[in-house]
């Protein structure tokens, strides 16, 4: 119920009239479901490009981040070579540093090569997820060296290996890599605010901050009505992963 | 292999039904902002846009219905004229423009016109980014005088015309006037009769406060004013402390603080505080509240009682101080006879900062519009914005000095350490002032 509330209030709220927002104590069901705030909502800006960019940020992020993480997690796990310690130190390193540190140096360089304001400032600095990295290895180090070693006996190179027996056995792990991954990136605002200037190339976040007033009242029936907008993909994208997330903690519980 | 390949990123993602659409196109799409028009404009400051018309990259903070009001006047800038584009870009609140315009500078993409929050305008001075308007302005046949003359408080460092003001705004009296009218109080003038009528007005069941007598945002704005009413300054005229002793700001605090005591005041929680008193205010359970002058229009909008607007109450004088954003020209931009002509013309034009002004009810801020036909019928329709004008005679700027955002931060824990945490007065305005000369010393 704790848990349900703020999402019922939202909800509640994105239907209802100007007037009964400001009421108090406040409104719970609105006398007249006012559907016309969400048009109104999209209609202060591009919002189907700003949905656009979220889709293509995000999913990008994800894509690039598997790519960049599932044989650097497996190197860690399984193979021996020089450095690796350190290397792996230098890995948690990044993940214990705030975002706001890097920011600066991270804008200079990319205003540098002339690539502000576009998807790109939004999506090259996430390639690396340390923290993925690092979860990712711990479950493989889970999955016994039998298997992999059965593997090999039957030729199987190393891409097939991590595509048949790592990635499949590691499922739960990665789909909670890849929530995690999702809701920060999609509900990101401070960095797409810092990385671009046009509407063209900005995602929902931004769009939904346009809806707040300046000064004077806020119209919060559209603004929630915005956030209903926003907030729907997330819940959609949890249904998927919870299950998958729920299995890590059972597999887990077996061993 | 391909194929086996996306079936796995697919399936990774765990999205394979809904989302799979998006999915599957993304290698091409990544790298669409290469091909995108858009990013041949990456650099904001690039001179020609399209059709060869100069294009000024404008960065403001208006969201809601003032960013439409924003939007509708740079359309009537295009459309006059057919050698300009303004391009405007809503940067996120005052605070995040800055944090932006900081980093842009820094980079070199900065924009050629942007919007800044007056208290901010020195910082940005100090370090000589923003471009001398005097004789930009003089070319045009302007002069200061133009201007409203309560508002130019943060136009003007080191006899540079670095800022214009163009969304102004000043803390007035809001009153629910029937609820006066109730108790037969008049409105009140002095800080006094603010304390007779408050609390004539609260009502209180079973122990428990049902209505308040008045409120105010959680803001340095205010006990600002109310410390320049009692003939104290924010900083002192060298500029090396404070400028309000124990006296002044004892005394603002003291009166507070009783006022809360009883209930005349309900001073509301820092996160979202304007919100909560305009709608505490606009349903009736507070009479009487100091609010910018920003919230007229939704308030005379929303209000279902006879709503009305007056100064300050005075403690020793009149004196409130000014809020909202100026524009400035920045010295980056490659732009600025163009940027310029955009200033000028929002300053000039009735179609510019008249129209602006009238639709979103900040105040006029030249002479001219003042004059105006159509402000002089608004106010007679809405005498509630002639007050927060009127009002204007008695602006003091107390708070101008590079380290005042700094400084804001420590007075901001003063004061929830007094409204909030009932700490000693003294002791804590002691504690202040050794910070702010802590931060002005570096």
């Amino acid at each position: 119920m704790v848990f349900i509330f703020p999402f019922l209030w939202m909800i509640s709220t994105s239907l209802q009239t100007f007037e009964e927002t400001l009421a108090f104590p406040p409104t719970w069901i609105p006398a007249w479901p006012q559907w016309i705030n969400f048009v109104e909502a999209m209609r202060a800006g591009p919002f189907l490009t700003y949905a656009r960019n979220s889709l293509i940020i995000t999913f990008s992020i994800i894509i690039l981040q598997f790519i960049v993480m599932i044989p650097a997690a497996y190197a860690f796990a399984k193979y021996k070579f020089a450095g690796k310690e350190i290397i792996f130190a230098l890995v948690l390193l990044a993940f214990m540093i705030p975002g706001q540190v890097t920011f600066i140096p991270v804008y200079l360089m990319l205003a540098e090569w002339g690539v502000i304001n576009s998807l790109l400032p939004q999506i090259i600095p996430f390639m690396a997820n340390a923290f993925g990295i690092f979860l990712l290895r711990q479950y493989f180090m889970q999955i016994p060296q039998e298997i992999i070693e059965s593997g090999r006996l039957d030729n199987a190179s190393e891409f097939k290996i991590i595509m048949k027996i790592m990635i499949p056995m590691s499922m739960p792990a990665l789909a909670t890599i890849a929530l995690f991954s999702f809701v920060s990136h999609w509900n990101d605002y401070f960095w797409p605010l810092v990385m671009t200037d046009s509407a063209q190339v900005r995602p929902l976040t931004m769009g939904i901050a346009m809806l707040r007033e300046t000064e004077g009242i806020s119209n919060w029936h559209i603004i929630m009505a915005g956030n209903v907008v926003l907030v729907v993909p997330i819940l959609i994208v949890y249904l998927f992963a919870s299950k998958q997330i729920v299995k890590a903690f059972v597999y887990s519980g077996i061993k | 292999m391909k194929k086996a390949l996306s079936i796995v990123l697919l399936s990774m993602t765990m999205l394979s039904t809904l989302l799979a659409a998006c999915t599957s196109g993304q290698p091409q799409q990544t790298t669409e902002p290469k091909s995108n028009p858009q990013s041949s404009t990456t650099a904001p400051t690039t001179p020609t846009g399209a059709g060869g018309k100069t294009t000024v990259q404008f960065w403001h903070s208006l969201g809601g219905k003032n960013g439409e009001y924003t939007d509708a006047m740079i359309k009537r800038f295009n459309a006059s004229q057919d050698k300009i584009e303004v391009v405007g870009t809503f940067q996120g609140s005052y605070d995040e423009t800055v944090t932006k315009l900081q980093q842009a500078v820094a980079a070199k993409t900065g924009p050629d016109v942007a919007m800044l929050e007056r208290a901010y305008v020195q910082l940005f001075a100090d370090s000589e980014v923003l471009e001398d308007m005097n004789p930009f302005l003089k070319k045009s046949g302007l002069s200061k005088d133009d201007f409203t003359a309560g508002l130019l408080g943060h136009s003007i460092f080191n006899d540079k015309l670095v800022s214009l003001p163009l969304n102004r705004s000043t803390p007035i009296l809001h009153i629910n006037k029937t609820m006066l009218d109730e108790k037969g109080l008049a409105v009140p003038k002095t800080w006094d009769e603010l304390n007779k009528v408050a609390n004539a007005l609260v009502i209180k069941e079973n122990g428990e406060t049902k209505r308040y007598g008045y409120s105010m945002p959680y803001d340095t704005w205010y006990p600002i004013a109310m410390i320049t009413q009692a003939k104290g300054k924010f900083f002192n005229d060298a500029n090396t402390s404070i400028g309000f002793n124990n006296g002044e700001g004892v005394k603002v605090f003291k009166f507070l603080k009783d006022m809360q005591s009883t209930g005349a005041l309900y001073y509301p929680p820092a996160q979202d505080s304007g919100n909560i008193v305009n709608q505490m205010f606009s349903s009736g359970k507070i009479g009487m509240m100091f609010q910018s002058t920003g919230v007229i229009g939704s308030l005379t909008d929303t209000a279902k009682f006879n709503y009305v607007t007056a100064f300050l109450p005075m403690d020793q004088v009149y004196a409130n101080p000014t809020g909202g954003a100026n524009v400035a020209l920045m010295s980056n931009s490659k732009n600025k006879e163009a940027a310029w002509e955009f200033i000028r013309w929002t300053m000039t034009d009735p179609q510019g900062g008249l129209q602006f002004i009238l639709d979103s009810g900040y105040l006029p801020f030249t002479k001219k519009m003042v004059e105006s036909q159509q402000m002089k019928d608004l106010w007679a329709k809405q005498p509630n914005r002639k007050v927060a004008y009127d009002q204007l005679q008695y602006a003091v700027d107390t708070n101008k000095h590079v380290a005042w955002t700094q400084v804001m931060q420590e007075f901001n824990k003063a004061i929830q350490a007094i409204m909030y945490d009932n700490k000693n007065i003294e002791a804590t305005l002691d504690t202040f002032k050794k910070e702010t000369e802590r931060i002005i010393k570096k």
